[in-house]
């Protein structure tokens, strides 16, 4: 084992760090806003909004992430290239690469969950609130959005913070596509090294550690915080 | 008289003018479906030939999945046992392995595993292959033993998945042993039990329950996380072929996408189940004693 190696390969893994960060910062708004949209068809009285929600929900969580990221990496491009041939217009498919595919596949996989955490946010907020707001004289969208979602966002920021957690871990399967985050630069330099692999590793789960520890315990004191104010 | 004080249904719930799109989503879902079986019955063939090898890389998955999950569960115990333990240097050890476990992808721990302290173990003369060959011969059977390479990918795939569900299942089951409330274990200690007693018979019975419904969950993150040893070859489950079959068709766009689709689909014929069970045991059990 020869740790110098760790010298060189710090510029690239940092990189690759930085890269995971973007993927992150750009799908989990993504997710938050198709789970809110999610949520909301969920919780609707009709069936043409909640059956179509509960499909996909229920279709995302029983798939594994490794799946979905190949369907749409491959299959997104075959389905625009189809698409783009038979309307004659310019081919689709180049738009799909390691950073659209990888985005979009977080975003709607992470949506799913996110829709579940929003549908218990706003279950937590008692209903008695709800015919409250009602009795005054308020519509159901103020009451949404100035009765319900105001208590209801503080008890989601926990599960938030932990499914972004998650999400950060969950980047790494960008890797099998072609996107280029820290795993995959840990993947080039360990064929690379194939024989001086273990600092290389220890690099690796050292900045996965250095972003995921702080964030996890951000969300433990903001959850103690909640606790006690409640 | 009484009637003034039943409203009948139709008052209760205005009924609006878009239900009517109630009646084009059962439309569409029945399109849908056909849809689907259209474009399966248009890869028959396809299915004929590969879906018993597909259907025994997903035998596979389940073997990886019920051999980690009972392994994880060993881990688990005994890391919650470290979490509740009276000696701090035990807390500790189990604190940072649930800490740095919980804190790094599953995939750079299966890599880790399969290409990092493999070979390390390898050079100091730890190999799980000749072992398991040398007691195979021990049964006259070492027949039955599948190649190096795959052996080890699948020894080393099972050891990473059940090491990271280990962290999350010392959590599951320290919550579970930490939610009997205290009374039960002052009981026991009044009626003279020894807290080896009181665990084995009062605390781990009622805990075990609480445990159940998460413990069902993990047990399908776990199914879907085992697609990912894939990645790290030799281990030929369901996700493995599915990839393989795509990328061996990877000039026809349409059949790779095909082979993407199913494999998909044969994961969800085994989570989705496992999901419903998941949830009529968190309805039945979730709510403790």
């Amino acid at each position: 084992m020869d740790f110098s190696i760790i010298q060189q390969a710090l510029p690239d893994f940092l990189v690759g760090a930085r890269n995971t960060i973007i993927y992150c910062a750009v799908s989990f708004p993504l997710a938050l806003l198709l789970g809110l949209v999610l949520a909301l068809m969920g919780s609707s009285r009709f069936i043409w909004l909640r059956g179509p929600a509960r499909i996909y929900i229920e279709i995302i969580r029983s798939t594994p992430f490794i799946a979905q990221i190949f369907l749409i990496y491959y299959g997104l491009s075959t389905i625009l290239f189809n698409i783009s041939n038979s309307l004659g217009i310019t081919n689709l498919a180049v738009f799909v690469n390691g950073w659209t595919a990888g985005i979009a596949a977080l975003a709607i996989n992470y949506a799913a969950y996110e829709a579940e955490v929003f549908r218990a946010g706003f279950l937590s907020v008692e209903h008695g609130q709800t015919e409250a707001a009602l009795s005054l004289g308020l519509t159901s969208q103020q009451n949404f959005f100035r009765i319900v979602l105001p208590q209801a966002v503080p008890l989601m920021i926990p599960p938030f913070v932990n499914d972004l957690i998650y999400m950060l871990k969950d980047s790494a399967i960008v890797s099998v596509i072609a996107g280029l985050e820290l795993t995959a630069v840990l993947d080039t330099w360990r064929v690379r090294n194939g024989s001086n692999t273990i600092p290389l590793f220890l690099l690796a789960m050292a900045l996965y550690l250095a972003l995921s520890l702080p964030t996890s315990y951000i969300a433990r004191w903001y959850e103690r915080k909640l606790r006690a104010a409640l | 008289m009484e009637q003034t004080f039943t409203r009948s249904k139709k008052e209760r719930k205005p009924r609006s003018w878009l239900v009517i799109l109630d009646y084009v989503y059962y439309a569409a879902i029945v399109g849908a479906l056909g849809g689907l079986a259209y474009y399966l019955y248009q890869y028959r063939d396809t299915i004929a030939l590969f879906l018993p090898t597909l259907l025994a890389g997903a035998g596979l998955t389940i073997f990886l999945s019920v051999s980690s999950i009972i392994l994880a569960t060993i881990f688990g115990f005994i890391g919650a046992l470290g979490r509740l333990s009276r000696f701090a240097p035990f807390r500790t050890i189990a604190a940072i392995y649930v800490e740095v476990i919980r804190g790094i992808p599953i995939l750079v721990q299966l890599f880790a595993w399969a290409f990092g302290i493999r070979f390390v173990l390898e050079q100091v003369g730890f190999d799980p292959y000749t072992i398991a060959f040398n007691f195979m011969t021990l049964l006259q059977s070492n027949s039955l033993m599948p190649s190096p390479f795959v052996f080890n990918a699948v020894f080393y795939g099972i050891i990473g998945l059940s090491f990271n569900y280990g962290a999350y299942l010392t959590e599951v089951f320290r919550t579970g042993i930490e939610s009997v409330p205290i009374g039960q274990k002052e009981a026991g200690l009044s009626l003279g039990l020894n807290s080896r007693q009181i665990m084995r018979r009062i605390v781990l019975p009622q805990a075990f329950r609480i445990t159940i419904p998460p413990f069902a969950n993990y047990f399908i993150t776990l199914v879907q996380d085992s697609a990912l040893l894939s990645t790290i070859g030799g281990v030929l489950e369901l996700q493995q072929l599915t990839t393989a079959a795509a990328t061996a068709s990877a000039s026809n766009a349409n059949l790779q996408l095909f082979f993407y689709i199913f494999g998909a689909m044969l994961f969800f014929f085994i989570c989705y189940p496992l999901a419903l069970l998941a949830r009529f045991l968190e309805s039945r059990l979730g709510a403790g004693y």
